[in-house]
């Protein structure tokens, strides 16, 4: 049934891919791949799992063909999927021996792989190796869509320091790999050659030394041209809200899932995060800058994170058939079962492939 | 105060991340309902990831108290830049099993700069190389928290060379050699003991992946420690070689490159991190004042 | 207006002050120049300008400085970062941002500016420069001279009203250092921006400084006066200056414009009594078998002909000097003489031997390379280590003499347990120099040595490549330097797209070159004169 509303959806798909799709900011991206993290941490139904992977791949195919790029991977990615689903059945089935559709079975004295090779242990492993699969699929999706610079800016100011230095390192990369070109050649020029550990220290010394020296003239410039990353403040009010929040957020959960104090537990979840944000809206002040070119946030962006929000909630609150999404083939190996209205929400995941 | 607070913050994140990579071996046992079923058996999952979030993002705030100013975040730029190239050549050409030239300076760093900078640089070393590489995945944030510990754990080398000093230097009549040798021997064992824990913290992450989540070999009857005794046995099987590779590497690294890089990371340490404010004066003062760690005097006369 | 009263500053833990007792008065809206041996003191002086002195470097200063009203000892460098815009050498080691216009941005993020006017003003700093075409560009595709007027543009964008800048085209090439200087130019005369810059390469600045600010060596005060009265009373000049100085030419001449018209009179004064060239030193005739041989050689990389079948000798005793356009192929062929690159076609001889089957380590016992970037190679915690690493790694006995000897050569035998990076860029190279001649090898082979260095250095290193030529070892320089190809140079080569499109004594092929004859050539064209010793030398007066 939903076979056929996939398929449908292809062809359409394919019929539209004569224009660009436009670009999405960063932060709807990071609302896609939130939601495929959840499901697919949730889930091991097969039906499920294999929606997602078909709208994963789907997306994907419409970004790297639309922006060009050369599939570089080592393995095609069918290639890599079989592989990761093929290692983790195998796996399973070799760890765990469970199950009433017994395949074959390995004398018990062997430590960990003996016993019961079952099937439902292999279809289980498969699951996983799938679950992985979809995230892969996401991920790459987003390495394709997203930029180094974009990614940088979803970088909260709280941690703008950080995000500094990790601009930085990105930006002296390019240099650090021509330096050791160099410092190859000038030392392979005075008679060195690579043979044993120790020759790789007139290599490294070079390098490290040079770098150092770098960094210096880098932290002139930067002093220069007026930043002040500022000293430490005294009064770290902050830091203690996101630590208090922390331990709300942790004593909450607790609550929940050992003595079972629900309403107790989920109120101190709340509170715990809402501390732990301003913690970190406070600490953001400290730092006063303001963003050049930002990303405009676009109907389409709200598409996005829209299409996510319907998914994740499917997924997440009690209104559907919750237990369709906990399918295991311990016992016995059975069908799984599956709600139209959740594999229905799950299509919100395509809002990305659309424009 | 903020040694209370840092203190806090360290112990807390490292508990709660600790007990949250853990999770398979005492979750269940705690969360048994009374039908022997799991509760929230399902979210637990989740939860945990989340929980490892927020106490990357606590411990970072506090972290980055340690990269003030414009050199310090200049460095750790260049070292981060360095250390995330060392991981391309890594991949490109493989060592044996999971050696990883990464830990020498994230060790070093961390041991010469303070436990925030060695975070910092081991948790932005990762990320860096993933987002060059465009390799970026579900397991990064868990690299970039367990690269971040070893450097966080770092300056405990400090106290641990200076103890095993003491107690050696009485036997030993050229003390100075063998002060410096102490100290590289810490580090390097130091550095050989996370490359092996290292591969267990991410072994833990993918377990669940590989044997399903917990109640599915988890049997009511069972405890932690048998749980705890299965994945052992699921490690040596699956990743020790490969983490034995990774440990004996770091300690090569570590006992060859050592004391060359120490030196120019103390150099670097004596001679520009020293001032906060320099010692000024105009002309006509009858005073200085000392220009040393971290004080901030100016001493001027008004003209 | 910039103010220095009394000034002494000391580096931290440093044995003698780096300003000692300097008082000078800077005017608004002038471009000036810095110039001063080095070790003077002119960077110290930039950076007390904008309080990376002493709020960078700590240390102790005494004395009062000003910048207009601001006081860079109590202000922080984040305050005065809006007065005082800062540029620095290494076009590597300044940018913070991947892309031309978030580095521009980067400074006005700081200071936290609403978008809206943030905007306008890149856009603005873009125009400044000119590099509105560039905008997009990740910064490490640009070329040297695009960076640094990137680097300026980032400076300026908090608008500044004066501009530091410490030797921004020491590590350019020529054409490169000249669209720096040009743009300078323009916004000193466009903007009247005051602009204080610490170069060495006075050739191209000259005609457009207004002042020029001396810091000579310790002990004697500095001098701030206009160009022609501090030209005319320093040592070190451009050959056209001390051309003009020796012969008495008044006002001084300060470009080939206005010194042809002083030369043409003299010249057709002495008409036919031109006195051939004088050389210290002829070049001898080739004796016996060319040291290195090449033939046929053929580099590509990837689509790109590097090389296209090149024929080439380099005999004892000589020095050679290989020069053309950037991409022209000299460093390629200096590269693949040592086996860096390894050609598609052609056979290379060393010493006899071809060098196909040898590895870079091997051929480079007899044949001494020196990288552009001397840095590369120093990494041992003395003077003297450097030299033993290096037998060490070719497997020959460490010979104390030897070391002493070769450091005494170089200059060096005071610094012979120094750190070797914590020396003069000019010592450095020495000790470079050093390490890869330890092995006593028959050639040496020079990629640009000359960038980065002051007059005093040049001369140093010109007389030492003399000496070592008269001992009998063939050298082969690859520079854009004109001035020293027609201080040493026997034989000159010209390249370009991978040929050799000229070959043969300076004098022919320099002297009437648009691109590369040096100043004296262009004073006086078709008297085969290249250096001022040859103009003075027919002149019948003896000079230095």
């Amino acid at each position: 049934m939903d076979i056929s509303v996939k398929g449908a959806l292809v062809q359409n798909g394919m019929q539209a891919a004569s224009y660009p799709p436009r670009s999405i900011h960063s932060m709807a991206w990071m609302a896609w791949i939130a939601a495929i993290v959840v499901i697919a941490t949730l889930t091991r139904n097969p039906f499920y799992l294999g929606l997602m992977i078909a709208i994963a791949a789907f997306v994907r195919w419409r970004w790297t063909t639309q922006l060009a790029l050369p599939q570089v991977a080592l393995l095609s990615p069918l290639r890599f999927s079989l592989l990761v689903v093929a290692s983790a059945a195998l796996f399973n089935m070799a760890m765990v021996h469970t199950g009433s559709n017994v395949l074959f079975v390995l004398p018990s004295w062997i430590p960990l792989l003996g016993g019961a090779w079952t099937l439902e242990a292999l279809v289980y492993g498969a699951l996983n190796g799938v679950a992985l699969v979809s995230l892969f699929l996401g991920f790459s999706v987003l390495n394709h869509a997203t930029s180094v610079r974009s990614l940088l800016r979803l970088i909260p100011r709280a941690f703008y320091p950080a995000a500094v230095v990790t601009s930085i390192a990105v930006s002296f990369i390019p240099t650090t790999l021509q330096q050791i070109e160099q410092i190859r050649e000038a030392q392979a020029v005075r008679g060195h050659r690579l043979r044993g550990v120790r020759s790789w220290l007139p290599l490294t010394i070079p390098l490290l030394e040079g770098g150092v020296e770098r960094a210096l003239q880098l932290a002139e410039a930067m002093t220069a041209r007026g930043f002040a990353s500022g000293a430490p403040v005294q009064k770290r009010w902050s830091q203690w809200l996101v630590l208090a929040g922390f331990v709300g957020v942790v004593v909450g959960w607790l609550l929940q899932i050992i003595w079972r104090q629900q309403e107790i537990g989920i109120a101190l979840l709340v509170l715990g995060t809402l501390l732990v944000l301003a913690g970190l809206w406070r600490a953001g002040r400290r730092h006063p800058h303001t963003v050049y070119r930002a990303e405009r946030w676009q109907l389409h962006d709200w598409l996005v994170v829209l299409g996510a929000g319907v998914a994740v909630v499917a997924y997440l609150l009690p209104w559907f058939e919750r237990e369709t999404l906990f399918y295991y083939p311990y016992p016995t190996l059975t069908w799984p079962l599956f709600d139209w209205r959740i594999g229905l929400a799950t299509l919100g995941l395509l809002a990305p492939a659309l424009s | 105060m903020t040694r209370a607070l840092r203190l806090a913050t360290y112990s807390l994140t490292s508990l709660v991340g600790l007990a949250a990579f853990l999770y398979p071996f005492w979750l269940p046992e705690v969360t048994q309902n009374a039908d022997g079923t799991l509760a929230h058996a399902h979210d637990s999952a989740l939860m945990v990831t989340l929980l490892v979030g927020l106490c990357f993002v606590v411990l970072l705030l506090e972290v980055q108290q340690d990269a003030v100013g414009a050199k310090m975040i200049a460095l750790l730029g260049v070292l981060v830049a360095i250390n995330a190239t060392l991981r391309f050549i890594e991949t490109a050409i493989p060592g044996p099993g999971g050696f990883s030239p990464i830990f020498l300076l994230i060790v070093l760093g961390g041991y010469v700069f303070g436990g925030g900078f060695g975070f910092l640089l081991g948790a932005l070393t990762l990320l860096v190389s993933a987002l060059v590489t465009g390799g970026v995945g579900p397991w990064l944030p868990y690299q970039m928290f367990a690269a971040g510990w070893v450097g966080l754990t770092a300056p405990l080398c400090r106290p641990i060379a200076a103890f095993l000093d003491r107690v050696t230097t009485p036997r030993v009549s050229r003390a100075l050699h063998h002060s410096l040798r102490t100290e590289l021997w810490t580090l390097a064992l130091f550095a050989a003991y996370w490359g092996l824990l290292y591969g267990a913290i991410m072994n833990l992450w993918f377990w669940p992946f590989a044997v399903g989540p917990a109640q599915m070999h988890w049997t009511p009857g069972v405890g932690a420690w048998e749980t705890v005794q299965r994945y052992l046995v699921f490690y040596v099987v699956t990743s020790l070689a490969w983490d034995l590779a990774r440990a004996g590497g770091n300690l090569l690294l570590v006992a060859v490159a050592g004391t060359a890089l120490l030196r120019i990371l103390r150099r670097f340490q004596r001679r520009f991190t020293f001032v906060y404010a320099p010692t000024i004066y105009q002309e006509g003062a009858s005073q200085e004042s000392a220009s040393r760690e971290g004080k901030a005097e100016i001493a001027w006369t008004s003209q | 207006m910039i103010r220095f009263e009394h000034v002494t500053y000391t580096y931290p833990e440093a044995a003698s002050p780096a300003l000692n007792d300097l008082s000078l008065e800077l005017p608004e809206g002038q471009l000036i120049l810095v110039v001063g041996p080095s070790g003077a003191g002119k960077s110290t002086l930039l950076r007390c300008l904008n309080g990376l002195v002493p709020h960078f470097s700590g240390g102790m200063l005494r004395g009062a400085v000003r910048v207009g009203e601001l006081d860079p000892v109590r202000a922080t460098p984040r305050v005065l970062s809006r007065r005082v815009g800062f540029v620095f050498q290494d076009p590597e080691a300044q940018f913070v941002t991947e892309i031309v216009e978030d580095e521009i941005a980067f400074a006005l993020e700081n200071a936290a500016m609403a978008p809206q006017e943030m905007r306008v003003r890149v856009e603005e700093t873009l125009d400044l420069l000119d590099l509105a075409p560039l905008r997009d560009r990740p910064i490490k595709t640009l070329s040297g001279g695009e960076r640094q007027r990137v680097a300026i543009a980032a400076a300026l964008a908090l608008r500044p009203s004066i501009l530091a800048l410490d030797e921004p085209t020491s590590q350019l090439d020529p054409k490169s250092a000249e669209d720096v200087l040009n743009s300078l130019v323009r916004l000193n005369h466009d903007l009247g921006l005051t602009i204080i810059l610490v170069e060495h390469r006075l050739e191209r600045v000259l005609p457009y400084v207004d002042s020029i600010l001396y810091l000579p060596d310790h002990g004697e005060p500095a001098l701030f006066d206009d160009v022609r009265s501090i030209m005319g009373r320093v040592e070190l000049a451009p050959p056209l200056v001390r051309l003009g100085k020796a012969l008495g030419w008044r006002p001084l001449p300060l470009t080939i414009k206005e010194g042809l018209r002083f030369s043409r009179p003299w010249l057709a004064e002495r008409n036919g009594t031109f006195l051939p060239r004088t050389q210290t030193g002829q070049a001898p005739a080739h004796r016996g078998a060319p040291f290195i041989r090449a033939r046929g050689i053929r580099v590509r990389f990837g689509q790109q002909e590097a090389l296209r079948g090149v024929d080439f000798d380099l005999w004892p005793g000589e020095i050679v000097v290989l020069m053309g356009r950037n991409g022209a192929g000299k460093t390629t062929l200096l590269r693949s003489l040592v086996g860096l690159v390894r050609p598609q076609a052609g056979v290379i001889h060393v010493a006899g031997q071809n060098i196909a089957g040898q590895d870079v380590a091997a051929i480079c016992r007899k044949v001494g390379y020196l990288p552009q970037d001397p840095n590369t190679l120093l990494f041992a915690e003395s003077v003297q280590e450097e030299l033993k690493i290096t037998l060490r790694n070719h497997q020959m006995k460490v010979e104390e003499e030897r070391i002493t000897a070769l450091l005494q050569r170089l200059n060096l035998s005071h610094k012979a347990d120094a750190y070797p990076r914590d020396l003069s860029v000019g010592e450095r190279q020495r000790v470079a120099l050093a390490a890869i001649s330890v092995t006593e090898p028959g050639a040496l082979l020079l990629d640009e040595p000359t960038r980065g260095l002051d007059y005093a250095a040049k001369h140093e290193l010109e007389r030492m490549l003399r000496k070592w030529r008269n001992e009998g070892m063939a050298i082969l320089v690859v520079t854009h330097d004109v001035e020293l190809a027609a201080a040493i140079a026997d034989r000159v080569i010209l390249m370009s797209q991978g040929e050799m499109i000229a070959q043969g004594s300076p004098a022919s092929v320099l002297a009437t070159s648009p691109l590369f004859a040096p100043q004296i050539a262009r004073l006086f064209p078709e008297t085969g004169w290249l250096t001022v010793e040859d103009v003075l030398g027919a002149n019948g007066r003896c000079q230095d």
